[in-house]
């Protein structure tokens, strides 16, 4: 039932929450970090969680397998892309088995959880914690996962560790329906949700040295154009990437068109 | 304004039943999802089970596993048992879960509530009934047409926001939600006949199939005396209740078990054995929900067939664990019972001594304490039980 009680949610909220959760910062990197380009590190990345559906009309989430298969090839041929602009070494961390999938489901998890925490209590401003004020410069970015990171499955070999996660509804013929009708009345409703984050950590200390995070991202995931934009997007300013920014320029226009019936 | 609502819940609520043709039951074989929303939640229920095989919560163990299974297979037939997948998660609450992919969730408060095979294979058959029939994906759609027709209404309310119309809209939204707690009760009930269906075509007593619930209104009456409220009324149904209320689950339950199989077993003997490495695992969990009522039922039931040392060991914690003098009292005495009945209960020593010491007995507490100690010379607590025994420590 708990998608149900989402959707009554989603119901009654339509009009309250159409525009909200604008002006949040979206990255930050820990204080003093840095990762210079061709610094021969070794980032290894961890199973991207992706979810691809579509929204129906009152913003209820129906997942959609054969988008999400999609999305999971084109963004992997994306970041495989993308290694080259990283500046480093990227490595796909190796399937884990037994209790070293246990340890790696428990670290997901957590860092799930650490990055629900950032982007609640530190990018949304009004939201801030009093220990991560803008005004208490000794530790703005401050999060660990702690260091058991340094026992998960191919830490060993590596130096950081990247965890990406995507969810995207695109909004059903008769989402779009509804929002155009309403915005005859002068309604506001929302159509499609692209959220992504992706976050690095130090797979010695377990700190977060540097996340991402968009609740209205571009780049149609179920494309391979807009696959490689959403990981441009995704891995924006990260550390030590050389090409990624000039790059990003370029696609960002040209699927700007394709994109433009998702967003509002 | 609501025959308009009426005319697009229709409208919207035909598609998804049209789609309903004839398909392979989904546990058939290798059965693959049909259509995008079969499809989609398959993928879905895939992604949480591979999360899952992975968690901590899960008990691994192959032979509990294998047992449940076994039980499964025997009541719902072989052919059909084979795509389901079970996982025994430890979790104190009365509950298993399925979900459309086969993933069949079984909670440890089921395993310590039931009393026998009969008692549990009502609930995998119930759980297997969700499964064969859809139930999730049934409940999707119409949950998605539903909301679908409040959201155009709720549109269109706020175009002419008048007092009349808001109080049309939200009786209408209202009508709808209630109406999808009303179909997820109907698709519990439903699941309860083919379960029971199950039951009377197996090996095993299926009048226990009531009997469940009549335990569950005797745990909750214990929960609320306990806590000084008023007893529980088995028959309402509240307005978001998921599941149909006790009291009517135990009357069907009991209306429609086979008569000419009330002469077979219920395999309790069985269970108990295979229950019994856990038992003190669960019981631990249980009283952790500091419910003392409930939790005092549930080892009192439990010892309607006998009591054990390890019966007698947990309620001496649970009463230890709420620790009023007077409880403590009560506590000695359980632990004493434990030790009785298998001295080697290393953990029962320990309770006694730490009660009796309490409740100002400090030389009898001696002789149990040190025991402990005999029969536990590693415990981590070790150190500290020592300095609680004269010349004992250093």
């Amino acid at each position: 039932m708990n998608g149900f009680t989402k959707a009554v949610a989603i119901a009654a909220g339509l009009v309250l929450f159409a525009g909200a959760a604008q002006a949040q910062e979206r990255s930050a990197t820990k204080q003093g970090f840095e990762l210079p380009a061709n610094s021969g590190k070794k980032i290894l990345v961890f199973r991207p969680s992706i979810s691809v559906g579509a929204q129906s009309t009152a913003g209820m989430f129906e997942p959609n397998g054969e988008w999400t298969e999609q999305a999971k090839a084109n963004l992997q041929a994306a970041l495989a892309k993308a290694q080259a602009s990283l500046g480093n070494t990227v490595i796909v961390a190796p399937e884990a088995y037994g209790e070293d999938a246990q340890t790696l489901q428990e670290h997901m998890q957590l860092f799930a959880a650490v990055s629900d925490a950032v982007i609640q209590y530190q990018f949304f401003v009004g939201n801030r914690l009093p220990t991560k004020k803008r005004d208490n410069k000794n530790a703005v970015f401050d999060w660990s996962l702690g260091k058991g990171v340094a026992d998960l499955p191919g830490a060993k070999d590596a130096d950081y560790g990247l965890f990406l996660f995507t969810q995207d509804a695109y909004g059903s013929t008769g989402r779009k329906m509804l929002q155009l009708f309403a915005a005859f009345g002068g309604v506001s409703v929302r159509s499609g949700v692209h959220k992504g984050y992706a976050g690095l950590v130090d797979l010695r200390t377990g700190d977060l040295l540097w996340l991402n995070a968009d609740a209205e991202m571009g780049g149609d995931v179920r494309e391979a154009d807009g696959s490689e934009k959403r990981v441009h997007q995704l891995l924006e300013d990260f550390p030590g990437s050389t090409a990624l920014k000039a790059q990003a320029v370029a696609p960002a226009t040209a699927t700007a068109t394709a994109t433009a019936a998702g967003k509002p | 304004m609501r025959a308009l609502g009426a005319g697009i819940g229709l409208l919207l609520a035909s598609p998804a039943a049209a789609q309903q043709a004839a398909l392979l039951p989904p546990y058939a074989g290798v059965y693959q999802p049909k259509g995008v929303d079969e499809i989609g939640l398959w993928q879905e229920a895939d992604e949480e089970e591979r999360q899952l095989a992975a968690s901590n919560l899960l008990i691994r163990d192959e032979r509990l596993t294998g047992y449940v299974r076994s039980l499964l297979c025997d009541t719902v037939g072989a052919d059909r048992c084979g795509a389901v997948r079970i996982y025994v998660i430890r979790a104190p609450m009365f509950n298993a879960s399925m979900m459309p992919n086969g993933t069949m969730r079984v909670y440890s408060g089921l395993l310590l509530r039931v009393r026998n095979e009969a008692e549990l294979a009502t609930v995998l058959g119930h759980e297997f009934g969700h499964y064969e029939s859809r139930h999730t994906l049934t409940a999707f759609k119409e949950q998605r047409s539903g909301t679908d027709a409040v959201a155009w209404m709720a549109v269109l309310t706020s175009f002419a926001a008048t007092y009349q119309n808001v109080r049309s809209f939200q009786n209408f939204q209202l009508a709808v939600y209630g109406g999808f707690y009303r179909h997820g009760r109907d698709q519990e009930r439903e699941a309860d006949r083919l379960g029971i269906a199950y039951l009377n075509r197996s090996r095993l007593r299926p009048q226990e199939a009531s009997a469940i619930w009549q335990h569950m209104m005797e745990e909750a009456e214990a929960s609320a005396s306990a806590k000084g409220l008023k007893k529980p009324n088995f028959r309402l149904i509240a307005f978001a209740a998921s599941h149909p209320p006790y009291a009517e689950r135990a009357g069907y339950l009991a209306a429609l078990a086979a008569p000419d199989g009330a002469d077979r077993e219920d395999g309790a003997d069985r269970y108990r054995a295979a229950l019994a490495p856990f038992l003190g695992q669960f019981l631990d969990d249980q009283i952790k929900l500091n419910d003392f009522g409930a939790s005092d039922y549930l080892i009192q039931n439990l010892a309607t067939m006998g009591w054990t040392g390890t019966l007698w060991l947990k309620r001496g914690d649970l009463y230890r664990t709420r620790g009023n003098p007077r409880d403590l009292i009560a506590a000695a005495e359980f632990y004493a019972n434990a030790v009785k009945l298998d001295p080697t209960l290393a953990e029962a020593h320990r309770g006694l001594g730490l009660s009796l010491m309490k409740t100002g007995r400090a030389s009898e507490a001696v002789v149990p304490l040190q025991t402990y100690l005999t029969l536990r010379p590693d415990a981590t607590d070790a150190g500290m039980i020592k300095m609680m025994i004269p010349g004992e420590s250093k």
